[in-house]
């Protein structure tokens, strides 16, 4: 018996859904039908009983900075802190790791040809710390192995290069000899630009699309260049390549248990869960 | 199929608004990025807040890149080759939200922002 891949979830991740949680808005009227949107996401990843969650996220410059920036960063690690992104650590305790699984990963990996930074520290920040807790409650009930994503600094990976990563890390799942219950997770976008004349740019014809693409046609998805991602979606969306690492991870044909969009101020906020069509 | 390297892709044409954060920017803003990135550390801000001009010395910023952190002027900051996730350190150590930053970087008030977004009756 091997370990598997049960299904897989879309999530954007942002510092006010963390600022929202922590403050306790979960009911205000411009956060209830964010937080809503989770609830089917959570019941669903409860009843799958993971074991073990891949989450590709990209570090916002608080482990890595560009004295020596990687595409690719893998946590090995037995456990995962949590950052300081500049303004205080959260209250939650560090995620627990699966340090024999994120080896294996890596030389899987690595054998796959591609070549993560290999961590053995990796403090993790809102990338994936600001939609868990949307998604589980604390204690943590599965490993979490934190595959961090350069799409920060251009050059960039590309969509088809993340598309790719996502059959890797099937590959890497598939070859591990332990009956591991697996669920990936891709974070970030949609849409949103956070910086100059455009900042607040938010585009939900797009991200509408980019979730039926995602699901039925997601090759498309991998063919579009970053500049069209920043064009149609804001120059920080192109963190929505991540989503294809874990559309990638999933069968050809997926069963789609819940799709959620938000944008009320400045992020297009997604959420997809998709089960592997057995 | 003939190879296309990101650089030519972004140079194909400067999208309006936009400062596409590559390898020209994080070679100007180094310094600049390198304070803010310190700022992760409790001890580093209470020392930049306590003693701001000391504190960008230290970290060999310019006159002009000293002067736009000293104003909290963000559009300038970004030109300088500030990275926004940085920036934001930076901003956040000195009191001031993102969308307090947005505003700025769009030249309007943070009230006139607001006012396009569609959450704003929910706020």
């Amino acid at each position: 018996m091997t370990a598997r891949i049960l299904g897989g979830i879309g999530t954007s991740h942002a510092p006010s859904i963390a600022h929202a949680y922590d403050k306790g808005l979960q009911a205000e009227p411009l956060w209830a039908p964010l937080f809503a949107g989770y609830a089917p996401a959570k019941a669903w990843l409860a009843a799958q009983r993971p074991d073990l969650l891949i989450v590709l996220y990209n570090d916002h410059m608080n482990r890595f900075f560009f004295d020596a920036y990687p595409t690719f960063a893998l946590g090995v690690g037995e456990r995962h802190a949590l950052a300081d992104e500049g303004w205080g650590r959260r209250d939650f305790p560090d995620l627990p790791g699966d340090a024999d699984f994120a080896w294996h990963l890596a030389e899987s990996l690595i054998a796959d040809e591609f070549d993560p930074t290999i961590c053995q520290e990796l403090a993790v920040d809102h990338g994936i710390l600001s939609v868990l807790p949307l998604l589980c409650d604390p204690p943590w009930p599965a490993a979490v192995v934190p595959l961090a994503v350069n799409v920060i600094q251009h050059p960039l990976p590309t969509a088809r290069r993340l598309w790719k990563l996502g059959h890797a890390l099937r590959r890497a799942v598939h070859s591990y000899a332990k009956n591991l219950r697996v669920v990936v997770l891709g974070t970030g976008g949609l849409s949103h630009q956070l910086h100059g004349e455009r900042f607040g740019f938010v585009n939900p014809e797009w991200d509408n699309r980019f979730l039926d693409l995602l699901e039925h046609e997601p090759e498309v998805l991998a063919s579009y260049s970053h500049r069209q991602y920043m064009e149609w979606g804001g120059a920080e969306s192109v963190e929505m390549i991540m989503w294809l690492g874990m559309r990638g991870a999933l069968g050809p044909k997926v069963r789609r248990v819940h799709r959620h969009y938000y944008a009320p101020l400045i992020t297009g906020y997604g959420l997809a869960v998709y089960e592997n069509e057995q | 199929m003939p190879h296309k390297s990101a650089m030519t892709e972004l140079d194909a044409g400067e999208l309006p608004g936009t400062a596409v954060f590559d390898g020209r920017r994080s070679r100007r803003g180094y310094r600049l990025n390198k304070l803010a990135m310190s700022l992760t550390e409790p001890a580093n801000r209470a020392r930049f807040l306590g003693e701001p001009e000391a504190y960008m010395d230290a970290f060999g910023l310019g006159e002009a890149e000293k002067d736009a952190v000293r104003r909290r002027d963000w559009a300038a900051l970004i030109a300088a080759g500030g990275n926004i996730y940085l920036l934001l350190k930076i901003a956040a150590t000195v009191g001031q939200t993102l969308l307090q930053m947005g505003a700025q970087m769009r030249g309007e008030s943070l009230d006139a922002f607001m006012a396009t977004r569609p959450g704003r009756s929910a706020r």
